[in-house]
């Protein structure tokens, strides 16, 4: 026989569920105004890589307690981002290189320099936070940046089985594939590369950010060309150019190469936090070619 | 006379000039027998393949290099063990009789920086050379544009890469070697060398710079075109006191932009 709640349980639970029903409501109410620790809770409950005990990740500037009304992720909080983001009202920046110019963003002997203080005034007077999302960001697997770099080429469908880096794109010469970088990328003047021009390239290399010579020696051989942020001039750069002639590597500088994993970024954080608008705001390519 | 020959009298010329040699350095012998009979000696930024051939085919079997021969600092070459690029290099060292040995911690020692002073020499600034603060250069009032471009003729590279406002004027010049570019501060207007990552302090501190109303620039040579100039310094130096075989200047040269 099925027991019946008595009148007294039945009190008890609908008591318990307005309690947990206002509960919600007032969950629903905070989480419509979430403050920054909030939101880095929810980053570090979704990144699904387990958080570093030490960590370049953190406030670098502002903190936990502050309410966020919008959100922007960068490669580097520039002051024109900082500026940009304010206006726009996304107060939480969500930066994947150092703001104030070190690892540590301790401003060392630069600490009374004038364009770190204004920086600092900056940020201090838009009341804006800035928290740093690179190693954990970049742990993830697949790799978000290679795989962001690849939809900004429009690659995706060419990824390879067998590495999570390696692309077999239509066959194309090597002025061809530079063209269309530079042109995806909007690279302004910071693209440098070597190889023959009329090579013909099909497996190719993403390599966003920094290039390490060990994972470039693994898979060079397999491939034609290195597609590349920052590679070290006396590490990748001189091993392709010892390679010979059939490989090619490109430098497009780390800005560059990281944008569209900060436009990645903002998309993975707009897909749990629906209550603030998350937009990526592009740095640009930092140079400009004198002979261009 | 041996390549441990000359590498003795290069500590030798060093210690009466006061530089001591390390304990720890990445100044030693990387590939070929230092008791090979030298024939001639090259200097070169980098020992890249091509200079090795280079500097084989011209009887300079003795190369003197500034970076490494096996793309890292330390060169080791564990990571290195099956690669063809690697063996082939180690190859054509061995069976040509070379011998490599890196040039670099005692170089930046001496004074002036070779590898800087060698750049001043090539931009034509040697004269503008601050008596009171090493590194800094006095330049006639120019501006970022004008000065980017004349730099890039005199080192005739193709990949430089210059950020900043190009009309702000400039005449306080930081220069540093390869990957020694100064940061930037208020107290240079531009700061030049050879490369620089994008989170150290110079084009990030650039284009806040230029934001903040207070502009500064960055030119980036690229790392062989800021110091294989100052391997010819060395050239000139290692002339005057190694006097029993020709001595050269065999530049890497610049490796981006081939065509």
């Amino acid at each position: 026989m099925t027991s019946r709640p008595s009148r007294r349980a039945f009190l008890l639970g609908t008591a318990a569920a307005v309690i947990a029903a206002n509960r919600r409501g007032s969950a629903q109410a905070q989480s419509s105004t979430p403050t920054a620790g909030q939101i880095v809770d929810r980053i570090r409950e979704k990144a699904g890589v387990p958080w570093r005990e030490t960590s370049i990740d953190g406030f670098k500037a502002g903190g936990a307690d502050a309410i966020v009304t919008g959100i922007a992720t960068t490669v580097v909080a520039t002051a024109d981002v900082l500026r940009r983001a304010a206006a726009a009202g996304r107060n939480l920046v969500i930066a994947q290189e150092p703001t104030f110019y070190t690892a540590n963003e301790d401003g060392g002997n630069r600490a009374g320099d004038a364009v770190f203080v204004a920086k600092k005034a900056l940020v201090d007077e838009r009341h804006l936070v800035v928290w740093r999302f690179s190693d954990h960001w970049n742990a993830r697997k697949p790799s978000e940046p290679v795989g962001a770099l690849a939809n900004a080429l429009g690659w995706s469908a060419y990824r390879q089985a067998d590495g999570d880096a390696s692309y077999k794109v239509p066959e194309m010469r090597l002025d061809a594939l530079l063209e269309h970088v530079r042109t995806r990328l909007r690279v302004r003047g910071g693209m440098r590369w070597i190889g023959r021009p009329d090579m013909t390239v099909r497996t190719v290399l993403l390599s966003p950010g920094g290039t390490d010579l060990a994972s470039t020696v693994a898979r060079m051989p397999r491939a034609d060309v290195i597609i590349a942020g920052e590679p070290r001039e006396w590490e990748a750069v001189p091993y392709v150019l010892d390679a010979g002639v059939q490989k090619a590597i490109v430098a497009v500088g780390r800005i560059v190469s990281l944008e569209p994993s900060a436009a990645a970024c903002a998309a993975w954080i707009r897909s749990f936090t629906p209550e603030l608008p998350v937009e990526a705001m592009a740095v640009g390519d930092p140079y400009w070619n004198p002979l261009s | 006379m041996t390549a441990q020959d000359i590498v003795t009298r290069i500590q030798q010329k060093l210690a009466g000039d006061g530089i001591t040699w390390r304990a720890t350095t990445v100044d030693t012998f990387k590939a070929g027998r230092p008791d090979t009979p030298v024939r001639g000696v090259a200097t070169t930024g980098m020992a890249t393949f091509d200079v090795l051939r280079r500097a084989s085919a011209a009887g300079r079997n003795f190369v003197v290099t500034h970076e490494p021969t096996f793309y890292n600092h330390l060169d080791q070459t564990d990571a290195l063990a099956g690669d063809p690029t690697y063996l082939a290099k180690l190859r054509f060292i061995e069976d040509q009789g070379l011998v490599v040995w890196r040039f670099h911690d005692h170089a930046h020692m001496l004074r002036p920086d070779p590898l800087v002073a060698g750049s001043a020499r090539v931009l034509g600034w040697t004269p503008y050379a601050s008596p009171a603060e090493r590194g800094i250069y006095v330049l006639p009032p120019t501006t970022l544009r004008a000065l980017a471009a004349d730099v890039a003729r005199h080192v005739n590279g193709r990949a430089i890469r210059v950020c900043g406002d190009p009309g702000m004027k400039v005449t306080r010049v930081a220069l540093g070697p390869g990957y020694g570019v100064p940061p930037l501060t208020q107290a240079v207007d531009v700061s030049i060398g050879g490369e620089a990552p994008e989170s150290g302090g110079h084009a990030e501190y650039a284009m806040d710079a230029q934001a903040l109303g207070r502009p500064r620039g960055v030119i980036l040579l690229g790392h062989m075109m800021s110091e294989d100039w100052g391997m010819r310094e060395v050239a000139d130096w290692l002339r005057a006191f190694v006097t029993d075989v020709p001595i050269e200047w065999v530049p890497a040269g610049e490796p981006f932009g081939r065509r």
